[in-house]
């Protein structure tokens, strides 16, 4: 990244003596942190990072789609809904107008099985509608598995504000610690969210069904 | 279990949405009883202490997982004939495979759909109705 100063700045010429006594710090501090054990832990918590963000990418996508479904199968059901209202208003006019005529020319037949088929669809949607709430569970298990990486990434922080704190302040830290964290228990994998490549998992369920099948199952 | 309409259901998973989800599903497919457990301690009390039929359970729960809860079905004289049907998000082979030897009457991948269910449930019943 390169920074544009205004004509009127000039960037003060560092002398090499500053250069290297920042080296020196950093390279101090590097060590520090080496010796203390956190670098390694710290480093394997930030290295997991990219899958805190793929895992959050998959939760927005997964809502997303849940929401877009559900709206687009409210907007089938309501215009199936329509039609059926549209239809009613349309026999009740009929029969109004010559009960006979409505039954003999098979307008109200017509409208009964109308009503079925439509009415069958509608159910169809409904249980679409139902089934696309199943994001809840599935970005559920993944909210979880990032607020344990969230948690365990502070927890490796809070250690190394502890350990180059003063000792009073850093004992008045660490028991407030210890009496707010709440142990999380391990889980499972949850859903996988990035299958690509992967051999290790199923894709699909007719990706089990075939293991099972080779397994005898 | 003369009709198999009355079969009793224990749905069991950490997640009242994915419960409502299987419950509602089982009702379409023809299969009104049914009750809920949300995790395994839980659902293994209530099948100690209740007559059901059937068990569909996720893995991935607090307290007892999905495994400890089919290993402890299978391990219990009166609970081992019990079909269990795993829904899970657990996508892993060495899961499906541990599910299975385990004694898994299915296993489904979440997400799944109303077919994929009906199919399992149906072919556990039809595989019970054949050792009856």
């Amino acid at each position: 990244m390169s920074i544009d100063l205004p004509d009127n700045m000039q960037m003060p010429a560092a002398s090499p003596e500053i250069f290297q006594q920042l080296g020196q710090l950093t390279r101090q501090l590097h060590d520090t942190m080496n010796m203390l054990g956190v670098l390694p832990d710290l480093k394997n918590h930030v290295d997991n990072l990219p899958d805190a963000r793929s895992r959050l990418n998959y939760i927005a996508t997964k809502t997303a789609d849940a929401a877009e479904k559900v709206l687009n199968l409210v907007d089938t059901a309501k215009a199936d809904q329509e039609h059926i209202a549209t239809e009613t208003r349309k026999l009740a006019a009929l029969i109004t107008a010559d009960p006979v005529k409505a039954v003999a020319s098979g307008a109200v037949f017509n409208f009964v099985q109308d009503v079925e088929t439509t009415t069958h669809r509608v159910d169809g949607h409904l249980t679409d509608i139902m089934m696309a709430q199943d994001f809840h569970d599935l970005t559920g298990q993944v909210v979880a598995k990032v607020v344990r990486l969230a948690n365990d990434l502070e927890g490796q922080l809070v250690k190394l504000l502890v350990q180059a704190a003063p000792p009073e302040q850093a004992q008045k830290v660490e028991a407030a610690l210890t009496s707010h964290h709440a142990p999380i228990e391990p889980r499972l994998d949850g859903p996988v969210v990035n299958p690509e490549g992967r051999t290790d998992v199923v894709a699909d369920q007719s990706e089990v069904d075939d293991l099972l099948a080779s397994l005898g199952f | 279990m003369s009709n198999p309409a009355d079969m009793k259901f224990l749905i069991v998973d950490d997640f009242s949405t994915m419960r409502r989800i299987v419950r509602g599903l089982l009702k379409e497919i023809g299969y009104n009883n049914a009750e809920e457990a949300e995790d395994g301690a839980v659902a293994l009390n209530m099948l100690k202490n209740g007559r059901y039929d059937f068990v569909v359970s996720d893995i991935n729960m607090p307290n007892m997982n999905g495994f400890e809860l089919l290993k402890a079905i299978k391990a219990d004289d009166g609970l081992k004939h019990l079909p269990v049907l795993m829904v899970t998000a657990e996508a892993r082979k060495e899961d499906i495979v541990l599910a299975a030897q385990s004694g898994a009457a299915g296993y489904i991948v979440k997400p799944f759909t109303k077919a994929t269910l009906e199919e399992k449930v149906q072919k556990i019943m039809q595989k019970l109705a054949a050792t009856a």
